[in-house]
């Protein structure tokens, strides 16, 4: 489905990212895998460092950090936030929402709309599509979109498939009102017959958590993984972002009358940079157009990466210029989508790490 | 898309197998390098260069290298 959206922008953005690196050439000792092969895979899928979270530290940490950050550095107000919602699949209680205990950390007003959404992949732009309906509000001037995840405590150490490739991270950009801004465009589509391809099979209502759903299991290739860990079928993955991702972003281009040279940047979620080069190629996109820098040096941090990728690739350039990027994340749900946004004059962009 | 040359196919299969030559009859599970990482590699290369989707599951069921330029050849009619 089609959105647009009228006088809005971002004015910032702070990614927060665990301080201690960890680096592949180092864990691929715990996967049961000839060497050379774990460097071929390192090779292609463009592994080598990525960040995670000792053990304990949830998302309300690294979030509530990032705005003690903000506020610190006098980059925002607390009595400016109306609203704070948080993208995240990786919550610190299923009841009550993180973003709750977020506000209450940072004792932010009674009148803060606090929203939790679960999405992963997609979750920036999601969290965007929402931001932006609630500034159609008066009362609502300044919304935190908050993404964040501490997936690789659900990610088995001895499953080659997804523990090279994940990564820990929140972030935060605020969204506003700007009477200048030029129209938003974006484009959704969602596909629940397909919800199976990246899950975590154990730990909810429907199969809860037992000794039995922690066993390791041999899942193929020698990988091993227990029904509580997450799941991602990768080739089935490959297979949907090339089908389904090309044709959204074209329709997306179309409805907004902008041609593909025009756009600057093509900000994508993160998946690794083998996907993301094969995407590119596909869509006839300059690697120079479609950064896919953040697996290798940070992990997939799930709707982090776009956040991470914009502000790691254009740190300066955001602050003192207006690009022109589409957006664009697809993953989990599954669920597929794209912005057409006018990025930049930004107050803050820049990366911050959680001690 | 090109319809499939077969020599290249195999080509291209030596490529992502790290060996010099794949031969019709040689079966996949005998390379030591058949593993997730060359079956992403295969369906890439199927998508890139034959404009096809296949999945996981079709290419865990081939035997030969001549059963999977088969498939990737049905699939593009």
């Amino acid at each position: 489905m089609n959105f647009s959206f009228r006088r809005k922008r971002i004015s910032g953005i702070l990614a927060v990212v665990p301080a201690q690196e960890r680096f592949f050439i180092e864990e691929m000792k715990n996967f049961n895998f000839p060497e050379t092969r774990s460097l071929k895979l390192k090779e292609v899928m463009g592994f080598d460092k990525h960040r995670l979270v000792e053990p304990g530290v949830c998302v309300s940490d690294l979030a509530v950090f990032g705005f003690e950050h903000l506020f610190n550095k006098g980059l925002l107000r607390p009595d400016d936030l109306d609203a704070l919602i948080l993208v995240t699949q990786s919550p610190d209680h299923f009841i009550p929402p993180t973003s709750n205990i977020i506000q209450g950390r940072l004792k932010l007003k009674p009148d803060t709309f606090c929203l939790d959404i679960n999405q992963g992949c997609s979750g920036f732009v999601i969290g965007l599509i929402q931001a932006f309906l609630l500034l159609e509000q008066e009362s609502v001037r300044k919304v935190a979109v908050v993404n964040a995840d501490v997936l690789s405590r659900k990610t088995s150490p001895k499953d080659r498939n997804s523990f090279p490739l994940i990564g820990d991270a929140a972030s935060i950009a605020i969204v506003e009102r700007d009477a200048e801004a030029s129209i938003i465009h974006a484009n959704l589509k969602m596909d629940g017959t397909r919800n199976e391809i990246l899950m975590i099979p154990a730990g909810g209502f429907r199969l809860p958590s037992t000794p039995e759903t922690a066993v390791l299991n041999d899942v193929g290739d020698n990988n091993l993984r227990a029904r509580d860990h997450l799941r991602m079928d990768g080739s089935a993955v490959f297979n949907f972002v090339q089908v389904e991702v090309p044709p959204l972003i074209e329709a997306l281009l179309s409805q907004a009358s902008v041609p593909m040279n025009a756009v600057d940047y093509f900000f994508c979620h993160q998946p690794n940079r083998f996907m993301l080069q094969k995407l590119a190629d596909k869509m006839q996109i300059p690697y120079a157009k479609m950064p896919s820098n953040v697996v290798e040096n940070f992990g997939n941090s799930s709707g982090v990466t776009i956040p991470t990728v914009i502000t790691f690739n254009m740190k300066e350039r955001l602050l003192k210029e207006k690009l022109k990027v589409c957006l664009a994340g697809f993953g989990v749900g599954l669920t597929w989508c794209a912005m057409l946004l006018d990025l930049g004059f930004f107050d803050f962009n820049n990366i911050i790490e959680y001690k | 898309m090109t319809s499939m040359n077969r020599p290249e196919f195999y080509q291209r299969l030596a490529e992502i197998l790290d060996v010099e030559e794949v031969k019709a009859e040689d079966r996949l599970k005998n390379f030591d390098e058949w593993d997730s990482l060359s079956v992403l590699s295969v369906l890439a290369m199927a998508d890139s260069k034959y404009g096809v989707a296949i999945r996981a599951e079709e290419i865990r069921s081939v035997v030969t290298a001549a059963d999977l330029a088969g498939l990737v050849e049905a699939k593009q009619e």
